[in-house]
This record gives structure tokens, sequence and C-alpha cells, in this order.
């Protein structure tokens, strides 16, 4: 929305003799009374900051992003597993999705049942499992660069609930976001996130995280974790680090080596007195016409891969496979993604897939 | 700082919106998204999944 402006502000200033630039613009409203120096600064340090053109760093949360979509270790599972999604409306999107998941060595057998509804700003998901937990999540974009979230967990088990609020803020060249879990109003116990990133060059975002924890009225306890991110100037490669304090510190690197194939490394690290160890993750991801295919090696001896297969747009088959070669343990999932729709080939565009 | 009685009511008021929400959330979705749907799907289309 005000890239507009900025851009043709900078064009006069380029194209300009620098003895002709054109004062800064009056603020809309006139610079009198007790404020008006404070304005004039503001007004200035707006300028330059425009002038300077930073892009934008991207949100912590989603600092390692690339790195977490070309590594598998969020996409693995086993045993066996049916996802059948039904969209009943495109726009706004309404759809259900059916999602099984049997035989699993680490998780018992699931059920999950659930619905999203999304239009232009707002997303409202739910889910809800065989033995009545449900999650909930809502999001509303006030604009387009401001973003209310709400996350939650209900189950019937008490103590196992989850709520949390959490405001997003992008601005031009930073983006600020604030969280907060399980708050309770009256005493105001709960844990707390804030974060920042800003864009310091055209290529590094440095920012920080700092979280506190109210467990009970009277301590809290503050944590700051600090950020760098660098971009290279293409964008086809990307650094991030993370240090957390206590000596744990989580430094990734992502490559895009070309059309179809991405890579990345992950380094985690973790120096305290009482522990000493690290972990190295190297990954690939194979980006082809009908298929996607993910492989995957760690330091701690597991080598894993993980295809995903489309046959038709609305049917993928997947398969995950990992070896633990220290623990000599295996791990195999298959998995079916069925997707049909409800809307004649008119409304969609291309013809319906019938189960 | 708000008295006793005050904090027992509000805690009361986030227990049954808990609670409301843990039952009604799902429907409630499926009821906006089914009313807006455009165009509006049949009920049983909605709830098999084999349909």
């Amino acid at each position: 929305m005000s890239t507009v402006p900025t851009s043709t502000v900078k064009d006069g200033l380029y194209e300009s003799p620098t003895s002709v630039v054109p004062p800064p613009p009056p603020p809309p409203r006139a610079p009198s009374g007790p404020f008006s120096p404070l304005v004039n600064i503001y007004d200035r340090l707006a300028q330059w900051k425009q002038s300077l053109d930073l892009p934008s760093p991207g949100t912590v949360e989603n600092l390692q992003k690339e790195v977490k979509t070309t590594h598998l270790t969020n996409f693995a599972f086993d045993g066996a597993r049916a996802d059948l999604a039904k969209t009943l409306s495109g726009n706004p999107l309404f759809q259900v999705t059916h999602s099984f998941s049997l035989g699993s060595q680490t998780a018992p057998s699931s059920y999950n049942f659930g619905a999203i509804f999304a239009n232009q700003n707002t997303t409202m998901q739910g889910g809800v499992d065989h033995d009545g937990g449900v999650n909930a999540r809502f999001n509303q974009s006030w604009s387009q660069n401001n973003v209310t979230k709400v996350q939650a967990q209900f189950s019937s088990q008490a103590g196992h609930n989850m709520v949390q609020l959490e405001q997003d803020y992008q601005g031009r060249d930073f983006s600020l976001n604030a969280k907060a879990i399980n708050p309770w109003p009256t005493d105001l116990t709960g844990i707390y996130l804030g974060s920042y990133l800003q864009s310091v060059t055209q290529n590094l975002a440095l920012g920080f995280e700092t979280l506190c924890q109210r467990p009970s009225p009277d301590i809290s306890e503050y944590t700051t974790s600090y950020l760098a991110k660098w971009t290279s100037n293409e964008k086809n490669w990307i650094a991030t680090a993370h240090m957390q304090p206590g000596g744990i510190v989580q430094a990734s690197y992502w490559q895009k080596l070309g059309e179809k194939v991405e890579v990345a490394a992950d380094l985690h690290l973790i120096a305290t007195p009482t522990r000493r160890d690290a972990i190295a993750t190297l990954g690939a991801k194979y980006d082809l016409r009908l298929s996607t295919f993910r492989a995957q090696l760690d330091s701690t001896g597991k080598v894993s891969a993980f295809l995903e297969q489309r046959f038709t747009p609305a049917f993928a088959f997947l398969l995950s496979g990992e070896i633990d070669h220290f623990k000599n343990a295996a791990k195999v999932g298959v998995g079916v993604m069925i997707e049909s729709s409800t809307l004649t080939p008119e409304e969609m565009g291309l013809p319906p897939q019938q189960l | 700082m708000p008295s006793e009685d005050t904090k027992e009511k509000i805690g009361k008021v986030i227990e049954v919106g808990r609670t409301v929400l843990h039952y009604a959330w799902i429907p409630f979705i499926i009821y906006v998204g089914f009313t807006r749907s455009n165009p509006q799907p049949s009920l049983i289309k909605l709830i098999s999944p084999l349909a």
C-alpha cells in the first residue's frame, strides 16, 4: 500500500539534481504547537528510512521456513495414513477433511475430522479427534499487514487446554509479533513472547525474541534470544542464526540450486556446563512435475526419505521411510491423500474427482 | 485491583466460554461454511466421507 508513494519519492530524488531536492512535504497537520519539533523529526526519520528502501525481513516465526519445507522432519510419519479432503466451495473456501492414521509405532490410531472456512480476511479452522479433543484456529487480518491470530486446544481431560493469542504486525522493513500463551486475566500469569525483526541492510536482518514466563503472580522470568538472517542478493540462499541464552545456538543454511532442487543444512548446538551436544542435519528436496522427493541425513545416524507422488491432481500417494543406523531401527509410512469436490466442472475449471 | 469476588466471576465466565467453544466451534464453522458457500452444498455430502 505504502510502496507506491515511496517509489515515486525515490524516483524524484534520483532524477532531480541534489540542489533542487524538494523540501520534505509538510505534515498533514500544521506544524505548530508544542509537538511540532517531534513531528518534524519523526517525518525526517521516516523519509530517511524510506530512502534506504530496505526489504521486508519476513517474520520471526518463518525465520527458518525455507529450511523446514526442504527438510522432511515435519512431513515424516509412520504407519498408514489416509486424508480425504472435500472442497464444498471455492470462494469463500469451505473444506472438510477426514484423516485416519493407523499402526504407528509412536502414536495410537486416530481419526480426525476437520473443517476450514476462509474468506478474504478471516480464516477459521477446527478439528476434532475421536476422543473428543478439539483444536481451533482463528485468524483475522485487519489490514494487509496487521493480523490477529487465536489458537486453542480443548480437551476433556483437565490441564490439557491451551489458548494462544497472537498479534502480528508487518512493517515495510520490520516485523513485530506479540504472543500470549494461556494468559489468565485476573493475575496475569502465563507465558508471553515478543519478537522484533528489522532489516539492517539489503541482505541482513537482525532481531530478538523475549520470553516472559509467569507461572505465578510473584515470579516472572525473562529470557531473550537473538536472531540474524542473511539473504543473498538473488534471494537464492539464506543463512540464519538463532542464539538462545545458556549456550544454545541454531544455525541454518538454505540454497536453491536450480528450478527443481533445494538443499538445506541445519546445525543445533547445545553447550551448557552440564551438557554438550550437537546435531547436524542435511537435506535436499526435488520438485518434479508430479512428485516431490525429500531426502535427509543427520548426525544421529538417521537416513530418511519422503516421496509425495501425485497421480492426478486429486490423488496423491505418500511414502515415508527412516532408518536409524545407530539404534538399528526403521520406520515406514504409507499414505494416500484424496481430494474431492462437490463443485461441477464449470464451477471449478477442471473435471470433478469423485471417489 | 479487582476484588476476590470479581476474580471468581471472571474465572467462571472463562470456564463457561471454554466449554461453549469446545462443543460449538466445529458446528459453528460448518454452519458458517454451509450458509456462506457458493453454491450451497447438500447436507449428506458435507458429513459423509464417501459421498
